[in-house]
């Protein structure tokens, strides 16, 4: 973005070589009625408006989480870092926080291979000869793997509820079907070692087809003579979707790891549709679920709101993490924004 | 990067701290934590006449704000009641809304010091008592005043239903409806291949075999109502070891749960877990399909819970299952203390704020509810008893489960019940515990030590206030 530092001044006339104005002169030309009212109307009103709903919140979040507020009245006392250091001894939010991080780890590492995986199947993977394209029939798969994402989270919990069903559901009627009789009745969101595995893979259902769009559009903006270059020398498909694909759309990867995280660190409506309870052992439970339920069930807003507070500082800490390990493994510098 | 030009992200820099600093201000003083203010003492009387026609004095021409919880039992109820109340000469309009999440609906609505005149507080998210007891008006005089129909209140209800609504010395809650509790069975496939009723664990042990041979199960269970199963063997071991068993729970004792009645009941099912007279899956399976599984396809013989199930299963009972429950099975009925009492207990608790803006209206609606007129009105629709005694004729409006209700609380010796799960709010963790002992991966040792953990932690708990029961 370097472009845009050439010094031009107002109307394109060429700036004084050697001697540039100074910011206030320069500005105080600039601000004139239209100016400020255009800073005014589309910087301070939404400015505003998220101060006031965003921000506002975020801060009496922080308050409150020093208090022992019970919520339904206005009698509170502060008390230090108390709920902080209950947070970290109640075995319940511990469990959460637990299988929030193996839902991070998990959950973005999926979904990121098969959406990337496929994207290059329909832009990229088609017929080895001719113009560079993607498989024949591939706008129909983009439909069908798009489709998942159109449904809301809450029906995707239920219906697959439903198909988990230990009895009458498809998944061991399907099973039972081919011959596995252990699979009678055998409850896949029931036993502590599938539940996780069952949930991750509704979310990964639901999210794979958006992915999917987000890194097609991706590719589609790098410059097709570069895959066409890199076949000419002879690069197969995984190759290509490897070494060329993958570092050209580095930012986008990046975006939807970010965006997958904070999926995974929230989780609440999937949980909440799939296991409200939170599963067998409590081996889906999540932050959010105990944050709700401290709240709303155990009248603990205080705590609650210090949960909210730690569950915001891991979301920033992993999406540090991220900004890291691509800065790390060998991203471009951030571009020159002015 | 150094030029001198006005930068935009300075720019944005400087007016987020702007906006961040804004809420310091003005307008954290509005928010529910900015302080004091708008306490005034609620009036006495709601600023009408008070007269044997309008007790609590509700100012005529007010409206009534009344939140009720939308659950098994609908709100059209309370607004049959509305309209009886609205017939009578006081000119007062209720308004009723429904609400599926009292605590999150109302929550800021306390917090801001206009919570609604009349609360159902009922349903998963409930308002604790503890959080709003201090705030909530206390019910004596809605008992003491007559009813629509000239007898005091008090003297038309069941006993023993004000004691859930009571804390300390004071009426906070009026609660509703009669909750019968028992074991619920279909009468017609008992008739049908001649099966007896069992009133002893080894009874029903004996049935699950016979219903093994035809490819049935005894019990079947979903993973949000495993602890349907607690209340089960809770009740059991009350029957079997009487009040000493319930006040030891009640009261978060020490080695509670290894008393001997306890683990009787225990030891008995875990021999119907082991001998698979459970449905396997129940871990994995949402709790109403479990309980269609029994109602609908009949696949199980029996089903502990409340009498609530009839109502809650309606569209998803097979024909002519002609419901029938009965108070619970014992171990030794040779040594049972209680053998013929019966778990019941008043539940959708009515609360009145003190901080409404018509707290006279608030009673008035609720002594609407308990006229004569609304009382039967619910038990004809809901098929449940209220607390107001006579209302359910001989034929039960043609129910079984009903009729069986009724005979329930007839023939029963005495009447218990028991609080320390909700008041605590234990079931959360117990149900984790629950769902690993019916599907058999913990036995009934592990079930006590997890069940005496969760106990042992509320009671040394120093922030949680302990009721001491007796």
């Amino acid at each position: 973005m370097t472009l845009v530092q050439t010094q031009a001044g107002p109307g394109g006339a060429p700036a004084p070589a050697g001697r540039p104005r100074s910011w206030f002169t320069r500005n105080r030309r600039n601000l004139t009625f239209g100016r400020i009212s255009f800073f005014a109307v589309f910087l301070g009103v939404p400015l505003a408006i998220y101060a006031v709903l965003v921000l506002s919140p975020f801060i009496q979040a922080v308050q409150i989480s020093f208090t022992n507020w019970g919520g339904f009245s206005r009698d509170f006392e502060y008390i230090g870092f108390r709920n902080y250091a209950q947070i970290f001894t109640n075995d319940a939010f511990l469990t959460a926080l637990r299988n929030n991080i193996i839902l991070v780890i998990v959950l973005p590492l999926v979904t990121l291979v098969l959406s990337l995986a496929l994207a290059s199947i329909v832009t990229v993977g088609g017929a080895s000869n001719g113009e560079v394209k993607g498989l024949r029939g591939s706008s129909f798969y983009r439909v069908i793997s798009f489709f998942p994402y159109v449904v809301p989270a809450i029906v995707i919990g239920l219906i697959w509820g439903m198909v988990y069903n230990p009895r009458g559901g498809l998944v061991n009627g399907f099973l039972t079907t081919l011959g596995f009789s252990a699979f009678e009745s055998f409850p896949w969101l029931g036993d502590p070692r599938t539940a996780m595995g069952a949930t991750i893979f509704v979310i990964v259902w639901s999210m794979v087809g958006f992915y999917m769009v987000l890194f097609i559009a991706a590719i589609r903006g790098v410059d097709p003579s570069i895959f066409e270059a890199a076949r000419l020398d002879g690069a197969g498909r995984f190759r290509t979707a490897v070494t060329i694909t993958i570092p050209l759309i580095r930012d986008n990867v990046q975006t939807a790891w970010i965006y997958l995280g904070i999926l995974a660190l929230d989780a609440f409506v999937y949980m909440r549709a799939l296991n409200p309870q939170g599963g067998p052992d409590r081996a889906t439970w999540v932050m959010s679920q105990e944050l709700f339920d401290t709240a709303f069930v155990a009248n603990k807003w205080g705590l609650a709101s210090a949960m909210g507070v730690v569950l915001a500082l891991v979301t920033l800490a992993f999406a540090a993490l991220v900004f890291l390990v691509n800065r790390l493994t060998g991203a471009e510098k951030e571009g020159g924004y002015q | 990067m150094s030029n001198p030009n006005f930068r935009r992200r300075d720019f944005l820099r400087g007016s987020l701290v702007a906006a961040a600093m804004v809420p310091f201000g003005g307008a954290l003083a509005s928010c529910a934590t900015g302080g004091g203010g708008g306490e005034e003492p609620a009036p006495q009387t709601g600023g009408g006449e008070v007269s044997a026609e309008n007790p609590f004095g509700v100012a005529e021409g007010s409206t009534v704000d009344a939140v009720i919880f939308n659950g098994g039992y609908g709100v059209d109820y309370v607004e049959f009641a509305a309209g009886v109340m609205g017939a009578g000469p006081t000119g007062v309009t209720p308004e009723v809304s429904p609400s599926t999440a009292i605590a999150t609906e109302l929550q800021p609505r306390f917090a801001g010091g206009n919570p609604p005149d009349l609360i159902d507080n009922s349903g998963a998210q409930q308002i604790g008592f503890n959080t709003i007891l201090d705030q909530l008006e206390d019910l004596t005089d809605v008992i003491d005043a007559p009813n629509y129909e000239g007898t005091t209140i008090r003297d038309t209800l069941y006993e023993g239903v004000l004691a859930p609504g009571t804390f300390g010395d004071k009426l906070a809650a009026i609660n509703y409806v009669l909750t019968v509790y028992g074991v619920w069975y279909s009468s017609s496939l008992f008739e049908e291949n001649g099966w007896s009723v069992p009133t002893t664990w080894d009874e029903a042990l004996e049935l699950g075999a016979q219903a093994k041979e035809q490819g049935k199960y005894l019990f079947v269970w979903g993973r949000e109502a495993a602890t349907y199963y607690q209340t089960m063997a809770i009740e059991s071991a009350i029957m079997q070891g009487g009040d000493e068993v319930r006040l030891a729970l009640e009261n978060l004792e020490p080695d509670c749960w290894s008393k001997q009645a306890v683990q009787d009941v225990f030891a008995k099912m875990e021999q119907a877990v082991s001998e698979g007279y459970f449905a396997p899956g129940g871990a994995g399976t949402q709790f109403t399909v479990a309980q269609a599984q029994w109602s609908n396809e009949q696949l199980a013989l029996l089903y502990p819970s409340g009498a609530w199930i009839e109502n809650e299963m309606k569209d998803q009972t097979a024909e002519g299952f002609e419901m029938m429950g009965f108070p619970g099975l014992v171990v030794d009925p040779a040594t049972a203390q209680m053998a013929d009492a019966l778990h019941s207990t008043a539940g959708e608790p009515y609360i009145v704020p003190s901080q409404a803006a018509n707290v006279a209206g608030g009673k008035e609606l609720l002594r609407a509810m308990l006229s004569q007129e609304a009382a039967t009105n619910f038990a004809q629709q809901k098929l449940a008893p209220t607390i107001v005694q006579g209302t359910v004729p001989e034929d039960g409006f043609g129910s079984t489960a009903l009729v069986s209700q009724t005979q329930m609380l007839a023939n029963a010796s005495s009447v218990f019940t028991y609080n320390f799960v909700s008041t605590y709010g234990m079931n959360q963790d117990q149900l984790v515990v629950w769902n690993s002992f019916l599907d058999g991966s913990i036995d009934a040792a592990q079930l006590t030590s997890d069940l005496q953990g969760i106990t042992d932690a509320v009671r040394e708990d120093d922030s949680v206030e302990k009721i001491e029961v007796s």
